[in-house]
C-alpha cells in the first residue's frame, strides 16, 4: 500500500510545480474538446464532455498506473454516438438523452466483458505499432481538417461520407465565406502559441498564451465593434452545471426495440475505445520507458464506464493527443492528469464565466496545433525504412479519413497479420547439392513452398540420395509432421537436425578437441 | 550538400509555416473581394425566372405589393419592399432553383456560386422537383396541391421533420436535398448558395401572399400511403410495365435521363446522375413520397390521370433501379452501387435487345 502510494507520489524527477503546469495546460485543451465534442458531435449537452473530461479523467488517472495517461472524451467515440442514437431519437432531448445513457453503460459492460474474459482481452494486442502511429497521424490530419469551419467562424459539416472531400470544402469556405474577425482571432492564437513555443521557457505556456491573445483580441473587436458585428461565437457559460448531474440509463420496457438497436453501436463504442487506450498505451510505453500492462488501462476505462453514464457523462477512453501533448511536455508522474481534472472542475465551478469569452476560433487553433502535435516526422521515418511497415502505416493512415478510425484499426490489423502470414508463409528454402535446408516454419502455409523445391529435388536424377535438413525450424505444425512423416518413408531421403546434439552427448571426450571425424559422421547419419 | 545547423533549420521552418500562413490569409481575403465583388454585380436571369419575378413584380422600393395577387383580385397588405442587394439575391436565388447545374449561364462558377461543387451528377437540378421554379400552378394559375412549393415550405420554416423528429431549420433541409436528391455534398449553413434560395422562397411566400406558419395544399408532397389504395400490395412487374408505359418516352428505357446536345432534357430516375439511396425519392425509405411526387406531377402535361396504386408500382419500380449509395451507407456500399450502375444497365440493355430480336425472329417465323 506504502508502495502504490510512494509510486503515486513519485513525480518521476520532476517538480510539482510543473506537473501542475502540465495539469492546467491540458485543462485547458479538454475544454474545448469536450464541449465540442459533446455538442457538435454527440449530439449531447455540453456538460456530457465537461464531466467526462472531470471525472473521467480522474478515475482513470487514479485506476490506470501509466504516467503518460490521459482518458476523457474523445472525438471518434462521439462521433460514433451521434451516429448510433440519430435514428432513435432527436438529438439533445430526453429521449435521446436517455439511450446515450444506456449506450453508455452497455459499452462499459462489453468492456468489462473483455477484462474479465483474457484472450478477448489478447485479440486487442494485434494493434502493431505502424497500425498506431498510422491512426495516430490520419487522426492529427483528421483534427486540424475538422477545425477549419470553427477557425472561420462556420457550422461544421456533419456529412460522413468522403471525409477529405469535406475537408477540402470545408477549407474552400473558409477561403470564400469565413467570418474574417474569426479567421484573424485564429490566426493571433495560432501564432502566438506556436511562436511561444519556440522559446524553451514558454514552451509549456504556449497553448495558455494563445488562447489568452486570442481572447484578449475578441474581447477589443467586441468592444469597438459590438458582438453583434464581428459575430464570433463564444464558448458557453458552464458554472451552472455544478460539480455532477446525477442520472440513470433508460431500460424501459417501451424502450427496448431501441436498446436493441442500439447494441451493435454499444459494441463499436467498447471496441474503439479499448483499442485506443491499448493502442495509446503501448505507445506511451515505448516513448516514456515505462512499461504499464495494457490490462490495467481496460480496466481503468471498463470500469469508469460502467460509472460515468450515472453521473451525465460521455465515455471515456485514452486520448492520442493529449497524451502526445504529456509526452511533449515530458510529464513525470499521473499527478499531472489527476490535477488536470481538478483544474478543469474548478475553471468550471468558479471561473465560468471567463471560459465563457474564449472565442471558439480560438480553441479551434488550439485544436489545430494539438492535431500538429500528434504528427511525429521520427516515427513515420522509422516505418518507411521498412516496405511492408510503410504500407500497413499508409494503409491505417489512409483509412482513417476512408473507412473512419474502427476502420482503420481493423484495416491496418488485417494488413499486420497479412504480412505475418505471408513472411510465415514463404520460409527460406534452398538447395545446396544435395542438401534441402529449411529455415522458418513448417505449417499448412508455407508447405506448398517447401514441397516444390522438395519435389524438384527429388525427381533430380543427378542425386541418389537426399538430404532434408529442418535444423533451422522452429514450428511444425501437425499437416507439417504428417508430411515429413511420408517424406521419412521415400527411402532416397534422409532426414538432417543439427540441434539434437545427441551425437555430442554420446561421446563426452570428443568435445575437449573440438568436433571429431566420428562426430560429424554421426551427425551425417542423422 | 552539408546540412543546415539545427537552429537556421528551425528558423527555415518557421518561415515557410508563417510564409504558408500568410499567403492562405491573402487568398482569403482576396476570394472575399470576389464573393463581394459577385454580389454587386447585375443578375442575368434565366428565361423562367426572367418571367416569373417580371409577372410577381419584383423590384427594389420601400414597399411590395404582389402584382400576382392584384391579377387575381386580391388586394393584400403592402409588405416591406426590397433593397437592391435583396432583388439580386432573389434572382440569384431563382437562377438557381431554375438551373443549378449552370447550363443557361455564360460563366456557371460565377453566376451559380459554383453550386455544381455540390452535386455529383450533371443532370439535377432543384427545379426537378421543385417544379415552376419552387412554384409549380394549375393552368387555372392556382399553386398545385403537393407540388413541393418552396413559398409555402419557407411559411413552415424551423418544423420538426415528420421522418427524423429533428427541429429542421430551413436551411437544413436544403442541405438535405444536395446531399441526397442531388446526391451531393453539404454546402456550409452560410453558403450563398443557401441564403440566395432561402431569400427567393421568402420572395415568393410573399408574391403568394402566404402566411407564417400555416400549412399550405401546395406545401411538401400529397404523399400516398397504402392505406390509400386498394391493399393489393405494391407490384414491381406492373410497375415495370406502367414505367415503359408512361415514363420511359421521356427518362429513357432504363431511367437515365434524356440529354440532348449536352443539355439535360428529362433528368435521370437512375444511375449516377440520379438521386441517392437515402433520398426520400427512395420507396424504400420512404414509401410514401415517390408516389405522391408521380401522382401530382407526372407524366408532365398529363398530372393526375395515375391512380394511386398505379403511382406506388411506378415507385416501387423506380427505386429498385441501381442508384448512388447513401451518405451514410458507407464506403464499400458506395462502391457496391458504383459497380451495379456501370454493369447492369448495359447488361439489361444487352439482354432486352437480344430478346427483342428473338421475340421478332419468332413473329417473323
Amino acid at each position: 500500500m506504502i508502495a502504490r502510494l510512494s509510486s503515486w507520489a513519485s513525480l518521476g524527477g520532476r517538480s510539482l510545480g510543473s506537473e501542475l503546469l502540465i495539469g492546467l495546460t491540458l485543462a485547458v485543451v479538454v475544454l474545448p474538446q469536450a464541449i465540442a465534442f459533446s455538442t457538435t458531435l454527440a449530439g449531447l449537452p455540453s456538460y456530457f464532455g465537461i464531466y467526462c473530461a472531470i471525472w473521467g479523467v480522474l478515475s482513470s488517472a487514479l485506476l490506470n498506473p501509466s504516467r503518460v495517461f490521459h482518458g476523457g472524451p474523445n472525438s471518434t467515440q462521439s462521433a460514433v454516438v451521434g451516429v448510433t442514437l440519430l435514428p432513435v431519437a432527436p438529438q439533445f432531448g430526453p429521449d435521446y438523452i436517455g439511450c446515450a445513457l444506456t449506450l453508455f453503460l452497455l459499452a462499459g459492460l462489453i468492456q468489462l466483458l473483455f477484462l474479465a474474459i483474457r484472450p478477448l482481452g489478447r485479440m486487442l494486442d494485434f494493434v502493431s505499432e505502424p497500425v498506431a502511429n498510422g491512426m495516430i497521424c490520419g487522426i492529427g490530419v483528421y483534427m486540424i481538417l475538422k477545425s477549419f469551419p470553427t477557425f472561420a467562424g462556420l457550422p461544421v459539416n456533419t456529412q460522413v461520407e468522403w471525409r477529405l472531400w469535406i475537408a477540402w470544402q470545408s477549407f474552400l469556405s473558409v477561403l470564400e465565406i469565413g467570418n474574417m474577425h474569426a479567421i484573424h482571432i485564429g490566426l493571433i492564437t495560432l501564432v502566438v502559441t506556436i511562436v511561444a513555443r519556440q522559446f524553451h521557457a514558454l514552451r509549456n505556456w504556449g497553448i495558455l498564451l494563445g488562447i489568452l491573445a486570442g481572447t484578449l483580441y475578441s474581447q477589443y473587436l467586441n468592444a469597438h465593434f459590438g458582438l453583434g458585428e464581428t459575430l464570433v461565437e463564444q464558448t458557453a457559460n458552464i458554472s451552472p452545471a455544478g460539480f455532477v448531474y446525477p442520472s440513470l440509463p433508460l431500460f424501459a420496457q417501451e424502450a427496448m426495440p431501441d436498446i436493441i438497436s442500439i447494441i451493435p453501436g454499444a459494441v463499436t463504442l467498447a471496441l474503439l475505445g479499448l483499442f485506443q487506450t491499448v493502442a495509446a498505451m503501448r505507445m506511451m510505453n515505448r516513448k516514456s520507458g515505462q512499461f504499464v500492462d495494457a490490462r490495467h488501462g481496460i480496466f481503468a476505462d471498463a470500469v469508469s464506464n460502467c460509472v460515468l453514464p450515472f453521473i451525465s457523462a460521455l465515455p471515456t477512453c485514452a486520448s492520442f493527443n493529449r497524451m502526445s501533448l504529456m509526452q511533449a511536455m515530458n510529464t513525470g508522474s499521473r499527478v499531472a492528469a489527476a490535477s488536470s481534472a481538478l483544474f478543469l472542475l474548478a475553471l468550471v465551478s468558479f471561473f465560468g464565466e471567463y471560459i465563457a469569452i474564449i472565442p471558439v476560433p480560438a480553441m479551434a487553433a488550439i485544436i489545430m496545433v494539438v492535431g500538429a502535435n500528434m504528427i511525429d516526422w521520427s516515427d513515420i521515418r522509422a516505418h518507411f525504412e521498412h516496405r511492408p511497415e510503410a504500407i500497413v502505416f499508409s494503409a491505417s493512415f489512409l483509412s482513417v479519413h476512408i473507412f473512419g478510425l474502427f476502420g482503420a484499426v481493423i484495416c491496418g490489423s488485417l494488413l499486420a497479420l497479412a504480412y505475418a502470414k505471408w513472411e510465415k508463409a514463404h520460409p527460406n528454402v534452398d538447395l545446396e547439392g544435395n542438401v534441402l535446408r529449411i529455415r522458418g516454419n513448417i505449417y499448412y502455409g508455407s508447405l506448398p513452398v517447401i514441397e516444390s523445391l522438395y519435389h524438384r529435388a527429388n525427381n533430380d536424377p543427378r542425386f541418389e540420395e537426399l538430404v532434408v535438413d529442418f535444423s533451422a525450424v522452429h514450428h511444425i505444425d501437425p499437416e507439417g509432421i504428417r508430411w515429413l512423416a511420408e517424406v521419412g518413408k521415400n527411402g532416397k531421403v534422409r532426414m538432417a537436425d543439427r540441434r539434437s546434439g545427441q551425437d555430442r552427448r554420446g561421446d563426452r571426450r570428443g568435445r575437449v578437441g573440438g568436433p571429431t571425424r566420428k562426430d560429424r559422421r554421426k551427425r551425417q547419419a542423422l | 550538400m552539408r546540412p543546415l545547423p539545427a537552429g537556421w533549420a528551425k528558423a527555415l521552418r518557421l518561415a515557410l509555416l508563417f510564409g504558408a500562413l500568410l499567403g492562405l490569409y491573402a487568398l482569403a481575403v482576396a476570394r472575399h473581394e470576389e464573393r463581394a465583388q459577385i454580389r454587386e454585380q447585375a443578375v442575368v436571369l434565366t428565361p423562367s425566372c426572367a418571367d416569373k419575378l417580371d409577372r410577381y413584380g419584383l423590384a427594389a422600393g420601400p414597399d411590395y405589393v404582389s402584382t400576382y395577387m392584384l391579377a387575381r383580385g386580391w388586394h393584400p397588405d403592402p409588405r416591406r419592399g426590397y433593397s437592391e442587394q435583396d432583388v439580386r439575391a432573389i434572382q440569384r436565388g431563382c437562377n438557381i432553383i431554375d438551373d443549378l447545374q449552370g447550363q443557361l449561364a455564360t460563366d456557371p462558377g460565377r453566376e451559380r456560386w459554383n453550386s455544381t461543387r455540390f452535386v455529383r451528377g450533371t443532370h439535377t437540378s432543384c427545379d426537378h422537383c421543385h417544379q415552376g421554379i419552387g412554384d409549380k400552378q394549375t393552368a387555372a394559375g392556382v399553386p398545385q396541391t403537393g407540388s413541393l412549393s418552396l413559398g409555402a415550405s419557407w411559411v413552415m420554416a424551423d418544423m420538426y421533420d415528420q421522418f427524423t423528429g429533428i427541429l429542421l431549420p430551413f436551411e437544413l433541409r436544403q442541405m438535405q436535398c444536395y446531399i441526397n436528391s442531388s446526391n451531393g455534398y453539404k454546402p456550409n449553413v452560410a453558403d450563398d448558395l443557401i441564403r440566395d434560395v432561402t431569400a427567393y422562397s421568402r420572395f415568393l411566400a410573399a408574391a403568394l401572399d402566404l402566411r407564417f406558419g400555416n400549412r399550405y395544399a401546395e406545401q411538401g408532397i400529397d404523399e400516398v400511403t397504402a392505406s390509400s389504395t386498394l391493399k393489393r400490395g405494391d407490384d414491381y412487374v406492373r410497375g415495370a410495365a406502367l414505367f415503359k408505359e408512361k415514363c420511359a418516352r421521356c427518362h429513357g428505357p432504363q431511367g437515365l435521363g434524356t440529354v440532348v446536345e449536352g443539355k439535360v432534357v428529362y433528368p435521370a430516375l437512375a444511375g449516377p446522375n440520379s438521386f441517392n439511396h437515402q433520398s426520400r425519392n427512395n420507396f424504400s425509405f420512404v414509401s410514401t413520397i415517390l408516389p405522391g411526387f408521380i401522382c401530382r406531377n407526372m407524366p408532365l402535361g398529363e398530372e393526375g390521370t395515375l391512380s394511386n396504386q398505379d403511382c406506388r408500382d411506378i415507385g416501387f419500380y423506380v427505386s429498385n433501379l441501381p442508384r448512388p449509395a447513401g451518405d451514410k451507407e458507407g464506403p464499400l456500399a458506395a462502391l457496391w452501387n458504383q459497380l451495379m450502375m456501370r454493369v447492369m444497365p448495359p447488361m439489361i440493355h444487352a439482354v432486352e435487345t437480344w430478346r427483342h430480336a428473338d421475340t421478332s425472329g419468332e413473329s417473323g417465323a
